[in-house]
């Protein structure tokens, strides 16, 4: 257990450095696949192999898959200098965001969560399911949840399709690349 | 060499998970605070909301009366993000294709 972990806190988050200070972006692209892939890594030690599955399929297929299509169609990959890809707040960002870490790690860490032990979550895609529908006592909210997620996604789409859709009349912008 | 065998075996507490979950989190807010590529802003709240994600699955497993509600969550909660990366990749296709740029400090025409 321990060596996974050390190995997977390793990779999340010696990726996660990799997305913010990789000078191309295609390779920020595949370090934050690499920290998806830890984070997956982690569902498979918390007992939820589901959400593993699910993490490795939307995660580090579709949605890294459809970032890389966005890179793509924006920019033309190239290393860029260090002082092009990052704005003036470098420092000021450091110390905001290392504020909040370590300001969350205090929290968390020093907080009494009371009796705590591994193994209380859903082990089965069977139970997952009925949670997620609904069934079980308690958890009722989530049929509401499942829905308006669920009609979410279809709103997302199509409002995806209608924002990126090239306009009629609106071709000739081509002609300036 | 027992020892070594039983800490190496060791379960590793929650406040573990926790405190790489919120060192993940700092990592994206710096990157979504100083990158100015807007593609990589997107990246960069991604790996938030993965840190968010985890937690939430720890707090699952661990506590007795949570239910395993976190796991339910975050498959809504991974649901909700791919939606939003589709509807924000496609925002920024939209600004490439009529500032020709994706850089995020000059696309600044809100600004008062």
């Amino acid at each position: 257990m321990t060596v996974a972990f050390a190995f997977l806190t390793g990779m999340t988050l010696v990726s996660a450095l990799g997305v913010v200070l990789s000078r191309s972006v295609v390779h920020s692209a595949l370090f934050m696949s690499g920290a998806f892939l830890g984070v997956a890594g982690f569902f498979v030690m918390l007992n939820v192999p589901v959400l593993a599955a699910f993490q490795v399929l939307i995660y580090v297929g579709a949605v890294t898959v459809v970032i890389l299509f966005g890179i793509m169609f924006t920019q033309r990959p190239q290393v860029r200098r260090f002082r092009t890809i990052i704005n003036r707040q470098i420092w000021p960002g450091f110390f905001a965001a290392a504020g909040v870490g370590a300001f969350l790690c205090y929290i968390l860490a020093t907080e009494g969560w009371g009796e705590t032990g591994p193994g209380n979550g859903a082990r089965s895609v069977a139970v997952l399911g009925r949670s997620l529908l609904g069934v079980d006592e308690g958890l009722e909210i989530f049929s509401l949840l499942f829905e308006a997620a669920s009609v979410l996604l279809l709103v997302a789409l199509v409002a995806a399709i209608a924002i990126s859709r090239r306009k009629e009349g609106a071709g000739g912008e081509e002609a300036g690349r | 060499m027992q020892q070594l065998v039983e800490q190496l075996n060791a379960q590793i507490p929650l406040e573990g998970y926790l405190t790489v979950a919120a060192i993940m989190f700092a990592i994206g807010a710096w990157g979504a605070l100083i990158r100015r590529n807007a593609v990589v802003v997107f990246m960069c709240v991604e790996l938030m909301i993965n840190a968010v994600n985890l937690t939430l699955v720890a707090f699952a497993d661990f506590l007795p009366g949570a239910g395993g509600a976190g796991a339910g969550y975050t498959v809504l909660i991974i649901a909700i993000a791919a939606a939003e990366v589709a509807v924000g990749l496609a925002i920024v296709l939209a600004i490439f294709r009529t500032r020709r740029t994706v850089n995020i400090d000059e696309v600044d025409s809100l600004r008062g």
